[in-house]
């Protein structure tokens, strides 16, 4: 059979076909040159959810990254402030088995230091204080006399900071050590646990020439050793789980990374190939146009 | 026997009927490009012959009609496709258009933005007394804010030009529907039926812009004329010699936009959502359902994020570890509920959403009043870090903010005032993502396939009306020829009547 054709209908067929190939162009041309597989979200609408929540997790890991890097930056200090604490706790307990009225000077030079350090100060916060950041935490009694009692004026308050995103029961990190119980211990202000105390009953000892009572104090400056020792280990602890946490974050991110990639980069080959087959396409449709009026009845007539 | 002057009547009855029939193809050839036009094929018939005796001589040819070649139905079903044709195309440009926008994924998008926003509330949890960081916190709110602000004010951008359009598209229809009624009246009138070929293509190349501007249901009727009504069947545009106006009155549809009414009698017929398909329908669809759709998501979003901050916000102490709900002192003459949004803790159904917006309305006008408190915006140590009097450096309250980011159930979709299980605001922001693309996706699959439809029915109403130039060559040839011998047999009746007349008895 025959099928009439019009003379419009074989131009608006080769219209269209050149329309939506240049279209098919445009937009691979787009993926080329921005390298994404998405040039807008109705190319994919699932995989562009995607991305948007890969992205998502891929910031909140960082964020917590930070809140790591941020909890180092007071734990850090802290351990820091308490491996002084037990070199001065050592000279003390040298003092102790071989020093005489001779060392009184140095005792105060110690306590003097000692106070220093448990006022220790972290981007503008007093690292020993428990929450209330801002007040100087070991003050002494008499501002005047280096030698007077040294009191706490801090809390036993923890601050946390969150290591992940569940928000029902977080993995929380504590970052600071309340003060008191690092210098005072367990026996708090002016008991055998309270290193300030060890150096003043060390003076009078020496004062007084008595044997036995630096007997004591030695003992005591034991026990204090032995507290230092646990704060450092706690704070060199929660360094380290720190320290792991940030590397399975960044590995985690580098595994969320690849996914992403794998959903939004574009397809070099396949879109090369494909950019190559429309511009065959688009130059034999151009032919075909042009040579399509080029012949009729018309030509052959006299 | 026919005498020579019927023979030559003969002959001449033979040129006029050729040349008659030349002129048609003519006309085809000069309309091989208008849009709409139908080629016109002239009839020849025998004219009736004359009896001597038992012998019967033939009287010559008459052109007896100019005929269209039309498929009448081909061209209904034309208008319909045509319209949602344009309808599926005009959504797709409508929404194509605020996608890349909305739908951003990059550092500048809603979802970015709402994160960085909690990331401040971290950071803000790591030194709950840098002045820095609170004054960082309200830099990224005000990000959030405006990222916000600016999509909605997009939608709202769109569904306004949305609207305008609507009202020159109602103009068009009218001039449209008068004159294919003027059309009607001419067809109604003609001698013969089916002799007005001009009016019919006239009208229908008229009908089609028609149905490209609103969608159509065509009947032809008896006398020919054509009765349109809406494609809903509500509504009658056009009946035989009279049109019915539409027009748009101010007010009356979603959000104060203007209704479209159609003026069939008193009171006016109200058709705003009979109106589906062609540009006014999917402007109108634009305008009322798939934008605010979109508007909504973000509202709901919006306010979400706003209860949830603000709640626990108005438990929580300022940087000093005093100043609280209770004891702020606001800067006059801005009153303070130590809320870190502006809302309102009387808001009988939201406490903690602004005046006005709740779950009942399905929190519309939350992004359109969404702003950071301004005692906030004044004074940074007002942002409630801590949870406990006189604690500064407390950071609990800054910690069960951040924790919202990820918090399950924060988004109320479903508009029973209570967050919709399993939602986090990311996910609101990757389903608006893909509710937008979804929706591109399918306006663009659906134009391509009526693009599809129509150029094949386009292409079936050109192979049987449309013109080909060799058709027509081939019938001026034949024409041609035949006017040369007709005009031949005359000069042969001519050298008869010479012989008979001048040579005859010399």
């Amino acid at each position: 059979m025959s099928f009439r054709t019009a003379s419009t209908t074989q131009q608006r067929q080769s219209l269209l076909d050149l329309q939506r190939t240049q279209e098919r162009l445009a937009q691979n041309q787009t993926r080329l040159t921005t390298g994404s597989r998405i040039t807008g979200p109705a190319d994919d609408p699932t995989a562009s959810a995607a991305i948007l929540d890969f992205d998502n997790s891929i910031k909140v890991n960082t964020q917590f990254i930070k809140q790591a890097d941020a909890a180092l930056s007071y734990l850090t200090p802290a351990e820091n402030n308490v491996a002084a604490v037990i070199e001065a706790n050592m000279r003390l307990q040298e003092l102790a088995i071989g020093g005489s009225t001779a060392s009184i000077a140095e005792l105060d030079a110690i306590r003097s230091n000692l106070l220093s350090m448990a006022n220790a100060q972290s981007q503008g916060k007093y690292v020993f204080a428990g929450t209330a950041t801002d007040t100087k935490p070991f003050v002494l009694a008499n501002p005047n006399d280096p030698t007077s009692q040294i009191t706490y004026q801090g809390n036993s308050g923890q601050i946390r900071l969150n290591l992940d995103g569940n928000a029902a029961n977080p993995n929380q990190v504590v970052t600071n050590i309340p003060g008191d119980t690092v210098f005072f211990g367990a026996g708090g202000l002016g008991s055998s646990t309270d290193i300030f105390q060890a150096i003043t009953d060390l003076k009078t000892a020496f004062n007084a020439n008595d044997t036995a009572a630096v007997k004591v104090v030695s003992a005591n400056l034991n026990l204090i050793l032995s507290n230092l020792n646990k704060a450092q280990a706690e704070l060199g602890g929660r360094q380290a789980g720190l320290e792991n946490l940030k590397e399975t974050y960044a590995n985690f991110n580098a595994t969320l990374e690849n996914l992403q990639t794998a959903q939004a980069e574009t397809d070099y080959p396949k879109v090369m190939t494909d950019v190559a087959a429309d511009e065959t396409m688009k130059s034999v449709t151009l032919s075909t146009m042009a040579k399509t009026n080029k012949s009729n009845l018309f030509d052959y007539l006299t | 026997m026919p005498g020579l002057n019927a023979s030559l009547y003969l002959g001449l009855s033979g040129l006029q009927a050729q040349q008659s029939a030349l002129s048609v193809v003519g006309q085809n050839i000069a309309n091989v490009n208008t849009p709409g036009y139908t080629r016109q094929r002239a009839d020849l018939s025998s004219n009736l012959s004359l009896n001597e005796g038992q012998l019967y001589f033939g009287t010559g040819v008459t052109l007896t009609s100019v005929q269209g070649i039309r498929d009448r139905f081909l061209d209904l079903q034309i208008y319909r496709e045509t319209a949602k044709e344009s309808g599926a195309s005009d959504r797709f440009a409508g929404l194509n258009a605020i996608a890349t926008s909305l739908a951003d994924s990059g550092s500048s998008g809603i979802g970015a933005q709402i994160q960085a926003f909690f990331q401040g509330f971290q950071d803000l949890s790591a030194q709950p007394q840098s002045a820095a960081l609170r004054t960082n916190l309200v830099n990224k709110a005000q990000g959030m804010v405006t990222a916000l602000k600016t999509r909605y004010q997009l939608l709202d951008d769109q569904r306004n030009s949305a609207d305008q359009a609507v009202g020159s598209l109602v103009t068009q229809v009218n001039t449209l529907t008068d004159q294919i009624a003027n059309l009607n009246q001419r067809i109604m009138t003609e001698t013969t039926p089916g002799a007005n070929n001009d009016a019919r293509d006239q009208r229908k190349a008229l009908t089609d812009k028609l149905s490209a501007l609103v969608g159509i249901s065509v009947f032809e009727g008896a006398k020919g004329e054509y009765q349109i009504t809406l494609d809903s069947g509500t509504g009658v545009l056009v009946n035989g010699t009279s049109a019915f106006q539409l027009r748009t009155s101010p007010g009356g549809a979603l959000d104060g936009k203007s209704s479209v009414l159609l003026d069939v009698g008193v009171p006016p017929l109200n058709v705003t959502s009979d109106i589906k398909e062609g540009q006014l329908g999917a402007r109108l669809d634009l305008r009322d359902n798939l934008l605010p759709g979109l508007q909504r998501q973000l509202d709901q979003l919006a306010a979400g994020i706003v209860q949830g901050v603000n709640q626990l916000h108005r438990t929580g102490f300022a940087a000093d570890g005093i100043t609280n709900s209770a004891s702020a002192a606001p800067h006059p003459p801005l009153a303070f509920n130590n809320y870190f949004f502006v809302g309102d803790p009387t808001n009988p159904s939201n406490p903690g959403l602004p005046v006005g917006v709740d779950f009942t309305g399905n929190y519309k006008g939350m992004v359109s009043s969404l702003a950071i408190d301004p005692n906030i915006v004044l004074d940074s140590s007002l942002i409630a870090a801590a949870g406990a009097a006189g604690a500064k450096g407390d950071n609990t309250k800054a910690l069960a903010m951040a924790a919202l980011q990820t918090a399950l159930g924060t988004v109320d979709l479903d508009g029973n005032g209570a967050g919709d299980s399993g939602t986090t605001y990311s996910n609101v922001v990757g389903n608006l993502i893909s509710d937008v693309g979804n929706k591109v996706q399918r306006y663009e699959t659906q134009t391509t396939a009526q693009q599809n439809l129509l150029t094949a029915l386009q292409n079936q109403r050109d192979s049987i009306s449309g013109v080909n130039l060799d058709e027509e060559a081939s019938s001026m040839m034949t024409l041609q020829r035949g006017y040369q011998a007709s005009a031949r047999f005359i000069s042969v009746i001519n050298q008869l009547t010479d012989q008979l007349v001048n040579q005859f008895g010399r």
